[in-house]
């Protein structure tokens, strides 16, 4: 891996201006013209005869689809219902699992009382209990919001809690020498430890959430993405199903960033290693 | 933390002259707490169906009490869940013909995404070029959730095997190949150098370096991959399938009958734990020959 790079780096200097131009953004011009060739690729076997374009759409189809259903109303119902039972059941989760994780983390019997239910639903893949929670919850907005909460509240749960038992003992020890409050040194050593293993299942957590929404929408739904794509798949309306697809990959991309920019800005105080 | 809360425990001056009795529960803390909880849990459940609450609480309650007693249907009861366990499993045999189906696609599906995603993995991470290619669409599909993609399996292969095995090869393969990735990533550079000045090949490198190196990243991989099909079957059988341990459980569900719900959902957790212990297993194994750190 290494050997390739040097031997390039030896002509480096005399390489004319578009090659250095290329070299310095040859990762974002790779990714990108990957792209592009798959797309052009993919619109060209849409419109050829190769392939039934009811199978596989193309781009411009799809773009079409978007463009139409942008104007419609009932689209953005779908979408707020959707953004609905994310936020609802994400936030309940996120509310609830880090500060149960942390107490949990903190007081040992508690962890002992939990740990059998914590550890038999992670086991469960919790889309499993949908035709349950159809049962209590109805095919409303409830069910989705409770199996988003379900998907997302184990990881945060389990991380919150394994981040407070990895925090460094040593400090721990310290500070307590310099008899420092149960209090403080839960304030100023195992919660900023704590904080990259809760960003960490927030994120896990959030990709459960959104399989929650899709899932629990495919299964059984009135209104909301997954029910469009499910109902776009059932009338072979290929360009509005991948139109779903990518709005949902744009949504787990989003949320990502979002939390990546949020971990960035709680970590900030930390001194950089390297 | 450890430290924290031992100290802050009043206990420790007080157990050289604790009872015996005591010094069994302290010693056992864990296992007594565990199951003492899980039983309190089943009883509650319990008592929910056979309306030992609404009957406590009717003195106090009045009429309000009949809340506390839910319909069988609603709930069920851990003595229902557990009739109804043997029943499908030694009296009709009902289940094994569901797990079969289940189990099928499942190996299809898992195998196929070792099959693909170690070596597009292992290749995107020893080529650099190759990875810029791939990456952002590796990233893009692992933050979609995969899932989403089941409306459009069907319109491409209809609902049968076909849809089960992509459904699951679709959620495994992405662990594993970003694993793979970062395995190849993660390589000690020193060794690699040191084995190409002495004119280790490509092939060389690959097979004494780079693979043992990687071995313990993608067998991460491989348990994440195993939970993820988990996920795979259920769903892929919920939304549309006639057989299999997820279409069992979609259509009791459909009619109400929670205990064989409740049944499936335990059969599919023991699956799980047993695959997720096989592979903790083999890597522990794989990982004998390495000295401690």
């Amino acid at each position: 891996m290494t050997i390739p790079a040097t031997l390039e780096y030896a002509g480096g200097p005399t390489r004319s201006l578009p090659a250095r131009l290329y070299l310095a953004h040859e990762r974002l011009l790779i990714g990108a013209g990957t792209l592009v060739v798959l797309l052009l690729l993919w619109e060209a076997l849409g419109r050829s005869a190769l392939v039934d374009p009811l199978f596989i759409s193309s781009p411009t189809q799809i773009a079409q689809a978007g463009w139409q259903l942008g104007r419609e109303r009932d689209f953005w119902t779908d979408v707020r219902i959707s953004g609905a039972e994310f936020l609802l059941g994400y936030g309940a989760a996120a509310a609830l699992a880090v500060p149960l994780g942390l107490a949990v983390g903190l007081c040992k019997r508690l962890q002992y009382m939990l740990g059998p239910f914590v550890d038999t639903l992670n086991a469960v893949p919790r889309v499993t209990l949908l035709p349950l929670i159809v049962i209590w919850f109805g095919i409303g907005l409830w069910s989705k919001v409770a199996v988003v909460f379900l998907g997302a509240v184990i990881p945060i749960l389990i991380n919150t809690q394994s981040g407070v038992k990895t925090s460094e003992a040593r400090f721990i020890r310290v500070a307590k020498s310099f008899c420092a409050s149960r209090r403080k040194v839960f304030s100023s050593i195992v919660l900023p430890g704590t904080v990259p293993f809760i960003f960490t299942g927030l994120k896990y957590g959030a990709g459960r959430a959104l399989l929650g929404v899709v899932v629990g929408e495919l299964y059984a739904s009135t209104a909301g993405l997954g029910h469009l794509i499910a109902d776009a798949g059932n009338t072979f309306q290929t360009d509005v199903v991948f139109l779903g697809v990518f709005i949902f990959m744009a949504a787990g991309l989003i949320v990502v960033a979002l939390l990546d920019a949020c971990e960035r800005r709680f970590e900030k105080w930390r001194p950089a290693l390297h | 933390m450890a430290q924290l809360i031992t100290s802050a425990d009043p206990m420790p001056a007080a157990r050289g002259e604790a009872p015996a009795l005591l010094r069994l529960y302290l010693a056992h803390e864990r296992a007594i707490l565990g199951t003492l909880m899980v039983i309190l849990f089943l009883l509650a459940w319990e008592g929910l169906e056979r309306g030992w609450w609404a009957q406590a609480l009717r003195p106090f309650l009045g009429a309000a009490a009949e809340r506390w007693q839910l319909k069988p249907i609603f709930v069920s009861s851990p003595t229902l869940v557990a009739a109804s366990a043997f029943r499908m499993y030694f009296v009709t045999g009902e289940i094994w013909r569901d797990l079969g189906w289940s189990g099928l696609g499942y190996v299809l599906g898992l195998t196929a995404a070792i099959a693909v995603g170690t070596p597009l993995g292992l290749t995107a991470g020893w080529y650099r070029r190759f990875s810029y290619a791939v990456e952002p669409l590796l990233t893009a599909l692992n933050a979609t959730p995969q899932v989403a993609f089941l409306p459009l399996i069907v319109i491409w292969v209809g609902t049968g095997l076909g849809t089960r095995v992509l459904i699951i090869f679709l959620l495994a393969v992405l662990p594993i190949a970003i694993n793979a990735h970062a395995a190849v990533r993660t390589t000690d550079a020193r060794l690699i150098k040191v084995a190409s000045s002495f004119g280790a090949g490509d092939w060389r490198l690959f097979r004494t370096i780079i693979l043992p190196s990687s071995l313990p990243f993608l067998l991460a991989g491989l348990r994440l991959a195993v939970g993820r099909g988990m996920i795979g079957v259920v769903v892929g059988e919920i939304y549309g399938s006639a057989a299999g341990v997820g279409a069992m459980i979609s259509q009791a569900g459909a009619r109400f009958q929670t205990d064989k719900v409740f049944v499936g959902v335990l059969t599919i957790v023991a699956a799980g734990v047993i695959l997720v212990e096989i592979v903790r297993r083999i890597e522990r194994r794989v990982e004998a020959w390495r000295p401690p750190a």
